[in-house]
């Protein structure tokens, strides 16, 4: 593994080190209301492609952004959907991590939620009573 | 004193909560043809739901997470979805059992024929989801289910020969005419209707909806240890009630009507009456339980807006999954298939879904990130070790139990 030393350190760590298995994968999402966004479902990453040869000085990747979606599906059965097909929570609008991860910016205008507006504008507030609020 | 009316208020509502169609219809079975051979499994399965109800609770008061979001968190996407279908599923299955029960016990009280029945008790579920506040939904079908206490009451007004009944109870033996293996398989049966996953679900999920904190686990600890115990007595009820009448007489129970046959002998037409408002309230309230768990379930594994406390357009996929499952509820029982039938398959499923409940919570309520100082002590974890040992042996024995019993006929 040769390549792998010739690589470029890592950006120095600032503050928590963070396991992408264990600390961002699968984890809740909300927003800056505290409103449920979705599961972290998979992660972007910058970089290069997977089978491509490493040339020395490469920077490490970086985290680019949560993926959630049909992205899913192929974590699970294997495969990758085209990027186009991707729906991203950049990492930027990440303000915290914890037993959730909590978004600086509101759902409500996210591509992540777009079903759930859906369902909702279509279906669910055209129910009567859909608006209701039960307390 | 509010403190202390919430208290009792919570132990009631947990009594009345206990019991639905899964404990009715099996318990009834059981002393109809076991006699109380079987009652040490209650006492077995009331320990363990304490055990694990309370776990969940107090792993929702300390880091807002409800059950299955932390399966999901624990296990990962693809064991998680194998989790989640089979919990689904059989969640699914419960729902159907209990409108099928709500309109059983419909027919009882109307003569009208149960298909009749079932269209509107579906509908009455979905209008309590969609309309209803958590607290009163959970209160109203909790003390009237209360009203099954008349199975106590028939018990003792039928004047049983106690100390035949506590022999049977205290030195189990399998019925001369009974195998050793449908002995078992109910044994499997009646654990899984004690230990529904649906209602470490329900808890859980009802903990953050009613958004409870640390302050509010003793209140929640109360309610278990106090309210499932008595609640499992109600079900020790309904099978002493069921031994007494219905075993001497040969009859098998196959039937809700059979079901309540010794109430009516015991206690006349008040204890009837009685016994149908208990029927229809107990099985309402785990209609709505269940069906509730439903959009719990697949709202926390998909990250969706979820809970009763929102409005249903702020929840809108939670609110729309809820809808689909008593539709396919319905469709279900409009085949015809015996409710009761469904019920039967349904304890005994959801014994074999145990460990895949139980286990991530117990992972989970040790993990210092998510509980903080709140982690089980070890008294606790060596307990609930023993019953993760318990529910294994349970959900491996169910399937070859069923088949070689002929799911106990």
């Amino acid at each position: 593994m040769t390549t792998a030393r010739a690589l470029a350190p890592p950006p120095p760590l600032a503050g928590r080190l963070l396991d992408a298995q264990l600390h961002l994968l699968d984890r809740q999402v909300m927003d800056n209301d505290g409103v449920p966004v979705t599961t972290v479902d998979d992660l972007e990453l910058s970089g290069p492609a997977l089978d491509v040869e490493l040339a020395p000085g490469t920077p490490a990747p970086v985290l680019t952004a949560l993926l959630t979606g049909p992205v899913l599906g192929t974590r699970i059965f294997g495969g990758r959907p085209p990027s186009s097909r991707l729906v991203r929570i950049p990492w930027e609008d990440v303000a915290e991590v914890g037993v959730v991860l909590k978004l600086g910016v509101g759902g409500g205008n996210l591509d992540a939620t777009w079903v759930e507006r859906w369902i909702r504008d279509k279906i669910i507030a055209r129910i009567p009573g859909g608006r209701h609020d039960p307390r | 004193m509010k403190r202390l009316l919430g208290v009792a208020l919570g132990i009631l509502t947990a009594i009345g909560g206990f019991v639905d169609i899964g404990d009715l219809v099996t318990n009834a079975v059981v002393g109809s043809r076991f006699g109380m051979s079987l009652v040490w499994v209650v006492v077995v399965g009331v320990v363990g739901i304490c055990l694990f109800a309370n776990m969940s609770g107090r792993v929702a008061a300390a880091s807002g997470r409800a059950t299955f979001e932390v399966i999901r968190e624990r296990l990962g996407a693809r064991a998680g979805l194998a989790n989640l279908s089979a919990s689904f599923l059989i969640n699914l299955m419960t729902v159907t059992a209990e409108i099928g029960g709500v309109a059983l016990a419909l027919q009882l009280a109307s003569s009208v024929h149960y298909l009749l029945w079932i269209p509107v008790a579906a509908l009455a579920v979905w209008l309590v989801v969609w309309r209803i506040k958590f607290s009163i939904m959970e209160n109203v079908t909790g003390l009237l289910g209360l009203t099954l206490i008349v199975f106590a009451v028939a018990l003792f007004l039928l004047k049983p020969d106690w100390g035949n009944l506590a022999g049977q109870a205290l030195a189990p033996a399998v019925p001369a005419e009974e195998t050793a293996t449908t002995y078992w398989y109910y044994a499997i049966a009646l654990f899984g209707a004690a230990m529904t996953p649906y209602e470490v679900f329900f808890f859980s999920s009802g903990a953050v909806e009613e958004g409870w904190s640390i302050k509010d686990l003793v209140q929640s600890r109360i309610n278990v240890l106090v309210g499932f115990p008595l609640g499992g007595l109600l079900s020790v009820a309904i099978a002493g009630c069921a031994a007494v009448v219905l075993l001497p007489a040969g009859i098998a129970v196959t039937s809700l009507s059979q079901v309540i046959l010794p109430v009516a002998e015991g206690a006349g037409k008040v204890g009837l009456a009685f016994v149908l408002v208990g029927l229809v309230a107990a099985t309402f309230g785990a209609a709505l339980e269940t069906t509730l768990s439903s959009g719990y379930t697949l709202a926390q594994f998909f990250g969706w807006s979820w809970g009763k406390f929102r409005r249903p357009a702020q929840a809108a996929r939670f609110h729309l999954a809820m809808i689909i499952c008593l539709f396919v509820g319905l469709a279900v029982l409009a085949t015809g298939v015996d409710p009761v039938l469904v019920t039967e398959y349904s304890v005994v499923f959801s014994a074999i879904a145990l460990p895949l409940t139980y286990l991530p919570i117990l992972i989970v309520a040790n993990d210092p990130q998510y509980m903080g100082g709140h982690v089980n002590g070890r008294p606790v974890n060596v307990l609930a070790m023993a019953y993760l040992v318990v529910i294994l042996v349970a959900s491996l024995a169910a399937i070859p139990l069923m088949i070689v019993t002929g799911a106990g006929s």
